[in-house]
Formats: C-alpha cells, sequence, structure tokens
C-alpha cells in the first residue's frame, strides 16, 4: 500500500487540483479559530489573515520601525498625536473587483471595535469617519504617536463591507450580540489581499490561492497550503530539505540537526518574565523589595537564556531587542550570587518557602518547566526557596487573573509591535500591575514618572531614549524580573527568496515569498 | 425434540397451521420480547445521555478555569466590556442551572450548540470529524481482528511452545510501547527514513479533497470518480493505520489465545478430534466460533476505544479526527464542543454495546434462542 502511494505520489497529475499554480506549504502548528479579521488573534490565524485581507498601513518585509502605506498611499499625524489622516490609494480594489472606499475602512474598523472580541482591545481608544471617498481619518482618545502601528495589524484587515453586510455583518454598538458574518468569512474572500480562500478546516489544513483581482504585486505562488504538524513532524519534514515549503514553529532545541542548506530567519520578539505579588497581604515574602532584589541577583541570565539554544538572549531589560527601545547587549543582566545572600539576609525573610506558578507547556521550543526548574535551582544557589507549582493553560492564567499569586513566570508577547504598548499595562493603574498588587503607593516615584515620560514622548526616536531610561529603573524598582528574550524562527527550503520572520505579529508574509 | 418443538424453537409456525391466522404464537412472543429488548435498550440510552449530559456538565463546571481565560487574548481578559460580551454572548453570565437546561432544551430539538472554538455548530463539527476518525478506526479494527485472531488461535494452538512464547512476548511489547513513541518511530522509518510515506495529514497539499458525501476521503473519491485522490487517501492512511492495528492486535491477541484455549479443553472438541475429524475442520467450525464470542466483547471495547479518539496518534500524524476536536475543546474548555463529544462517545459504546449483543446471538445459537 505504501509503495503503491509513493509511487502514485512521484507520478500523480499535480494538474488534477492545483492546475499549474505552483504551491507554497506553509508547516504549522494549528492555533486558529476563525479567519475573520474582526476576531482574529491566534499565530495562525493572523498569517492567514493579513495574506487576505489589506490593511491601511503595514510593515515590509522584516522591518518594524516604520509603517509604510498599504491601502492608503499616504498619511499624516496630528502635532500631539491624536488625530491620523489616511488617503486611501485610487486603485486598490476587493476580490470581487470593487473598490475599497473610505466606507469599507470605516465600517471594518467599527465592527473590529464594536465586536469586542479579543483583538478589539487594540482599538479601544480608537474612533474612525469618513470625511470622502478616499479619506479616512481616525481619531484617539489618548495621544499616541502609535495608532498607525495599531492599524497594521491582522485584525484591522478591510472588509468589502457591501459583501459583509449581505451576510450578516453589523459595526454598530450591537456588534457583539447582532453580528453574524464570522462563518462566512471562514470560506469565503470579502477582502483585497492578495489571496483568497479555497478552503479552511481548523484541524487539518488551510488553502489560499492568488486574488486574480489583486491590485498589488502578484505573489509568486499561486496556492498556499498550510499543513497542521506538530513540532517533531516539522522538524522530519523540513530535514528531507523539501522544495517549497517552510515551517513556523521551529525553535530552541528542535533547530539542532537541521541540514545546513535550509535557510532560517529570526528575531527576539518573546520575553520571559517573573512577575513577584507587591501586596504583601498575597505575600510577605514576595512584597519584600529586598527579597526581590536576592531573586534578581541570583538568577544566571546567560544559563537561562542558553536554554533557548541560539535564538535566546539574557534579557537586559523588558523590551525584547526585536523592537525600538531595547537596552544594548551590553547592558545585560548577570548573576551576583553575593548580592543575592546579602539582600536576602537583609529582607529577614529567612528560608520562607515561594511557590512558582508557572504554565506547564512548552513554548518556542522549550518547556517552561525546564525554565522554572533552573530558576528554582539558581534562587537555591543565594538560599532563597521555591517550589515549583505547574499548572495547565486554564488553571494558570485564571489563577493569575485572580491577583493571588506570589509569583509566576510566563512567556509574553506584544499585542503589537511598539515596546511603548508595555508601559502603561507594566506600570502601576495597567492591568497586569494591578493583577501583581503594584500601586503607585508602592512603587518608585521615579519609575513611575520615567514610564509616564515614555507615553508622553511622541517623536518616536525619544520614545525610545524614553523606553530605555524607563528599563533602567524598572530592572531595579519593579515586581518583574525579565529573565531572558527568544527568537521566533522561520525555516525554509533552499530553493525560496523573501521567506522572512517578522516580529510584526504576523509572523511571515506568505505574499512576499519568492522562489529561485 | 418433536417437529414442532423445533419449528418454535427455529420461530417457524408448526406444520399444518393456516397461514392467515398470522404468526404462530411463538412468533409474536419473539417479537414482543425483541420489542422489549429494543425498547429497554433505547430507555437506557435515553438515561446515559441525559446522565452523561449532567455529568460532563458538572465536570467542565469543577475544572479550574474560566472560557473567558481560554478564548480571549490577555489583553482582552483584562478589559471588562470585553469579557461582559464574551460571557454574554455564550450565555456564561447566567446561572448554572439556566445555563444547563438551556442546553437540554436544545437538546431535545438536536440542537446541540455553538462551538466557542470553532464557531460553527457542534453537530456540523462532528459530521467533519467523526468521518475522519471512522476512516482510521474501520481499516485499523478489520485488520486487528483478522490478525489477532488468526495469530491468537496459533499460540492457543502451539501453547506453551516457542510460538506461542514468541507471540505473547511480541503481545507484552506492543502492550507496554507507548502509542505516542510508536507513532512517532514509524514515522521516522517510513517516511523519513525509506520516503515511501506522507508526513501526515489525509491527502497530499497539491489534491483538494474530494466532494463532501460521506466524509470518509477513500469512499468520497471513489464515488466522484477520483482514483487518483482515491489512492493518495489510502497511502495517508497507511502510517496511523498500521500504528493503531499494532497497539490494537497486541491488546486482542491475549483474549483470542485465552478464549481459544478454553474452548480447545472442551470434551465436545476433544471428541470432534477423536473422531478423526480434520485438524482444521475442528479449529474452524468448532473451536474459531465458540471462541469468538468472547473476543467479541473485547473487540466492541477496542472498536469504540478507536472511534472515540485517539488523540495522540491524531496529532502526530495531523489528523483532523475527533481526538482532536475533543483535546481542542478541553484545552479552551469549550463546553458545548466538549459536550457534544461527551454525548457522541456515550452513544459509540452504546451503540457498540448493542452491536456486540446481536452478534452474540449470531456467533452462538445457544444466547440466540435463550
Amino acid at each position: 500500500m505504501l509503495l503503491v502511494g509513493a509511487g502514485l505520489a512521484a507520478c500523480g497529475s499535480e494538474a488534477e487540483d492545483s492546475g499549474s499554480a505552483k504551491t507554497l506549504t506553509v508547516d504549522t502548528s494549528f492555533v486558529v479559530k476563525s479567519l475573520d479579521p474582526g476576531v482574529v488573534y491566534e499565530p495562525t490565524g493572523n498569517v492567514v489573515v493579513h495574506a487576505l485581507y489589506s490593511t491601511l498601513v503595514t510593515f515590509e518585509g522584516s522591518d518594524i520601525s516604520k509603517p509604510v502605506g498599504e491601502l492608503a498611499e499616504s498619511y499624516t499625524a496630528s502635532d500631539d498625536a491624536t488625530t491620523f489622516t489616511f488617503k486611501l490609494r485610487s486603485n486598490a480594489v476587493f476580490s470581487d473587483g470593487s473598490p475599497v472606499t473610505s466606507t469599507d475602512v470605516v465600517f471594518s474598523l467599527n465592527r473590529l471595535k464594536n465586536l469586542k472580541g479579543s483583538a478589539a482591545a487594540i482599538v479601544k481608544n480608537l474612533s474612525f469617519a469618513a470625511p470622502d471617498e478616499h479619506t479616512v481619518v481616525v481619531t484617539s482618545s489618548v495621544a499616541d504617536p502609535n495608532v498607525p502601528a495599531m492599524l497594521t495589524m491582522p485584525p484591522a484587515g478591510i472588509l468589502n463591507s457591501k459583501v459583509a453586510k449581505e451576510h450578516g455583518a453589523v459595526d454598530g454598538e450591537d456588534a457583539a450580540t447582532a453580528d453574524k458574518l464570522s462563518s462566512y468569512l471562514n470560506t469565503n474572500a470579502a477582502g483585497s489581499g492578495p489571496y483568497v480562500i479555497e478552503s479552511f478546516d481548523a484541524a487539518s489544513r488551510i488553502v489560499l490561492t492568488a486574488n486574480p483581482k489583486y491590485w498589488g504585486t502578484k505573489p509568486t505562488f499561486g496556492r498556499v497550503v498550510f499543513q497542521n504538524m506538530d513540532i517533531q513532524n516539522q522538524k522530519l519534514t523540513l530535514s528531507k530539505v523539501p522544495t517549497a515549503e517552510i515551517a513556523l514553529d521551529l525553535s530552541g532545541s528542535s533547530l539542532d540537526g537541521l541540514p545546513k542548506e535550509l535557510q532560517q530567519t529570526s528575531s527576539p520578539n518573546t520575553y520571559y518574565q517573573l512577575r513577584l505579588d507587591a501586596d504583601p497581604a498575597v505575600s510577605e515574602v514576595t512584597s519584600n523589595a529586598k527579597w526581590v532584589g536576592a531573586m534578581r541577583a541570583a538568577m544566571d541570565y546567560q544559563g537561562i537564556a542558553a536554554l533557548f539554544g541560539p535564538g535566546g538572549e539574557p534579557a537586559a531589560g523588558v523590551v525584547p531587542t526585536a523592537y525600538a527601545g531595547a537596552l544594548p547587549a551590553s547592558e545585560a543582566q548577570k548573576q551576583d550570587l553575593d548580592t543575592a545572600k546579602k539582600l536576602l539576609a537583609e529582607s529577614g525573610v529567612g528560608d520562607q518557602t515561594v511557590k512558582l506558578l508557572y504554565p506547564a507547556l512548552t513554548f518556542g521550543g522549550v518547556d517552561l518547566g525546564t525554565i522554572a526548574a533552573k530558576v528554582q535551582s539558581d534562587a537555591a544557589q543565594a538560599g532563597i526557596k521555591i517550589e515549583l507549582d505547574p499548572a495547565p493553560i486554564a488553571s494558570f492564567l485564571d489563577q493569575r487573573k485572580g491577583g493571588k499569586v506570589a509569583m509566576s513566570f510566563s512567556p509574553q508577547l506584544l499585542d503589537y509591535p511598539v515596546a511603548a504598548s508595555m508601559v502603561a499595562d507594566l506600570m502601576p493603574g495597567g492591568n497586569t500591575a494591578q493583577a501583581a498588587g503594584w500601586t503607585e503607593d508602592r512603587a518608585d516615584p521615579a519609575t513611575v514618572a520615567a514610564g509616564k515620560k515614555v507615553l508622553s514622548t511622541l517623536d518616536p526616536e525619544d520614545q525610545a531614549k524614553a523606553l530605555q531610561d524607563w528599563q533602567r529603573l524598572m530592572r531595579e524598582h519593579s515586581p518583574y524580573i525579565t529573565l531572558a528574550y527568544n527568537s521566533g524562527v522561520l525555516v525554509a527550503s533552499p530553493d525560496l527568496t523573501d521567506a522572512t520572520y517578522t516580529a510584526a505579529g504576523w509572523t511571515v508574509d506568505v505574499a512576499d515569498i519568492g522562489s529561485r | 425434540m418433536t417437529g414442532a418443538q423445533a419449528d418454535a424453537d427455529a420461530g417457524r409456525p408448526p406444520a399444518g397451521t393456516p397461514a392467515a391466522a398470522g404468526p404462530a404464537p411463538v412468533v409474536r412472543r419473539h417479537r414482543r420480547t425483541l420489542a422489549r429488548f429494543i425498547g429497554r435498550k433505547v430507555l437506557i440510552t435515553l438515561g446515559l445521555l441525559l446522565g452523561v449530559t449532567v455529568v460532563t456538565f458538572l465536570l467542565v463546571q469543577l475544572v479550574p478555569g474560566d472560557p473567558t481565560t481560554t478564548n480571549l487574548s490577555e489583553t482582552a481578559q483584562k478589559d471588562p466590556t470585553i469579557v461582559a460580551a464574551f460571557r454574554a454572548k455564550w450565555g456564561l453570565d447566567k446561572p448554572l442551572i439556566v445555563q444547563y437546561f438551556t442546553y437540554l432544551g436544545n437538546l431535545v430539538h438536536g440542537d446541540l450548540g455553538v462551538s466557542q472554538s470553532t464557531g460553527d455548530s457542534v453537530l456540523s463539527d462532528l459530521g467533519k470529524y467523526v468521518p475522519a476518525t471512522l476512516e482510521l478506526a474501520i481499516p485499523a479494527m478489520l485488520l486487528s481482528l483478522v490478525i489477532s485472531v488468526a495469530v491468537g488461535l496459533w499460540a492457543a494452538v502451539r501453547k506453551d511452545r516457542a510460538t506461542d512464547h514468541g507471540i505473547r512476548a511480541g503481545a507484552l511489547l506492543g502492550l507496554s510501547t507507548p502509542s505516542f513513541w510508536l507513532a512517532i518511530v514509524v514515522l521516522y522509518v517510513f517516511f523519513y527514513l525509506l520516503g515511501i510515506a506522507p508526513n501526515g495529514g489525509r491527502l497530499s497539499a497539491k489534491y483538494a479533497p474530494p466532494t463532501h458525501i460521506t466524509g470518509l476521503y477513500t469512499v468520497d473519491a471513489l464515488l466522484t470518480g477520483r482514483p487518483v485522490v482515491f489512492w493518495d487517501a489510502v497511502w495517508h492512511l497507511a502510517l496511523p493505520v498500521l500504528v493503531l492495528t499494532c497497539l490494537t492486535v497486541s491488546a486482542l491477541i491475549r483474549f483470542v489465545r485465552s478464549a481459544m484455549l478454553e474452548v480447545l479443553d472442551q470434551d465436545y472438541i476433544k471428541a470432534a478430534t477423536a473422531k478423526g475429524l480434520p485438524r482444521r475442520v475442528v479449529l474452524r467450525r468448532h473451536v474459531l466460533r465458540a471462541g469468538l464470542v468472547q473476543v467479541v466483547t473485547v473487540s466492541g471495547l477496542a472498536f469504540a476505544s478507536l472511534l472515540s479518539g485517539t488523540v495522540l496518534i491524531e496529532q502526530i500524524y495531523s489528523w483532523p479526527g475527533v481526538g482532536q476536536y475533543a483535546y481542542r475543546a478541553a484545552v479552551n474548555l469549550d463546553l458545548p464542543a466538549i459536550m457534544g463529544v461527551g454525548l457522541f462517545v456515550a452513544l459509540v459504546y452504546t451503540l457498540v454495546n448493542l452491536l456486540v449483543d446481536v452478534l452474540y446471538g449470531v456467533i452462538d445459537p445457544r444466547i440466540r434462542l435463550s
């Protein structure tokens, strides 16, 4: 049976189904529920939706320093960074040939906001208007120079509003309950991106075909097949050095032993962070600043980064090095056991044990239990006692949301590729700080002021500098200990060109990939 | 036994009974018994399904975690309006008892709800994933039965000889082998080293799935006249079926062997052999048929187990079956999908048990008569 099948596979007529279109195969472990840009937020969904729906602005290749126009041929920002005006291209059309207008843009973005799905959090401070057919005005209720970066994200993909409405889309405030469009978008095209959907199966494979009416540069591959595949299988598949194939989930130790002919691109975009509760009512130990300092000094940052393989880097600050505002590698934190022991003695905590809660899963090719065990072992060298408390992901998230966890650890990614987006969340008043019991009266005033300076700085370069100053203070005066950064990696067969990993939020732009 | 008794036992009307008088009392009695049997089974099944809904619903509530944490991004979880909208959309803002009876009310009308993970109705999800599992389970079960009966019988006949020891050791080894390990090794050997098997999935990337008729790609490909796709689907079935067959055969062989040994020890077998009947005839007509009664029960459970999902095998071979669906539902605390899978599994076990009861009668006439 195998030999017959193998023979047929070798000789079988590809033309039967895919015509003459060249096929690109994307191997990834699926995390996708829907291809509706209004609700998508999972990694696989983001890659696919980015290929289906054009956005007002985008990032080119792996360069995430500045958004460039996509559906918008240009945009301007007001001096106070609250009003952004986008001028639409006149040649952009949807997959049915109808032109993309400002009405479609406003409808799509209002729907995203009012659906109140996961991605709605990105645009919650924004409102949208269409003064004429080719102009869109986005207003932010808070000064924020990074609004264009938010609008690059796949959830901000623009729908054909006429088609969407015909199939139950609603953009009003009742959209969360009244909208019925999502299922339709899993099997039908309503965007203006380089691809349209051929088929969608969230457990097996997603097939895209080139959009015949695409208004931009035609993609090299006429057909893209996303195959749901676990990491071991991805490694075996790429180890055979296939053609026109990429894998999205190989990182850490799973990259060991891959053939040298394969191409690898990566970007350190994930940070691994310990969160210690600053509320004495939750823990007398983790709320003790000296004890936190002892933990910080006890960690072997270089050793932890080594667990991630070549893509790992010891953390210098909170911001991963993929993003503007990261601290230079020369400032990476180092283990200092003498200081750790001294601070532990000064803390008066003695040999009390603290539980370390973490999700029992493998992320970025590394078992998080390995990282937690390394933290436990480093702490023990300074005399700090930690008990590991692994939990299923649902239980982990639930416990941490409750805000009663003394110490926890998890990988973190940015919602959109601007490091300033982390500041409001991590500083007192932000949601993460609140869950960590870190209030303004428990915080160092200089650190609070540095955080406010980041948020009020409107020039991107000045904001990056302010971010660095803020991180240097956060290293000393916050309930967070950032341990290491890890890279997302894209592994591609040797025949491909421009198969580049991006930290932009959609992993790879499949329409950019060419072949030699 | 008189001729009338024989006729009665066989369910035939006694000779000379006018046909116009309708079925004989014995036949009517048999029909009533059969109707009572079926009625009882249906009632038990309904009670069982109700019990499954109660237990599954309660278990899901007991699991630490909240659907909002598993279905919303971490940022969105921190926004009370988004969390409130999610809870309202899925009815999670209502008291538990209301949630349960709403579900039950919908269930009576054949509505299993909408999956929070896929956004589609659970019924349509099951309609998509169950055929994929069936396509694995049926050939794996058929192969397992043929192999385990033949090998188990051979081991019984060669009791305490080298062959028997070898077969028992092999079965023990198979039972002790973790399924995920075997699946990975088989994939490594046949895909990576030998290059004669695909790396998973139901079809090669170059083929579009056949038009959905039964959901079984092999059958649908034949029905729609696509022989190349049929062979490609068969090719993709080979490795997961091989692994499932190895695992199932290991479990069945020991039962077959002990069942056959028990029958071989019966006086009527010794008598048949003493009468000079050929060995092959004794084994096929007397030993095999009697021994199969016990094997049927175990085989039924093994088949139900295959149907109710083989999560790891499906995961490694990227097979979009009910096991993967159940796993994703559990990870996302997707209550409608978990309830749907629970009901499906309960139905599978009930139907398989019913089938086993019927097969008893087919294999052993004594059970039919009693």
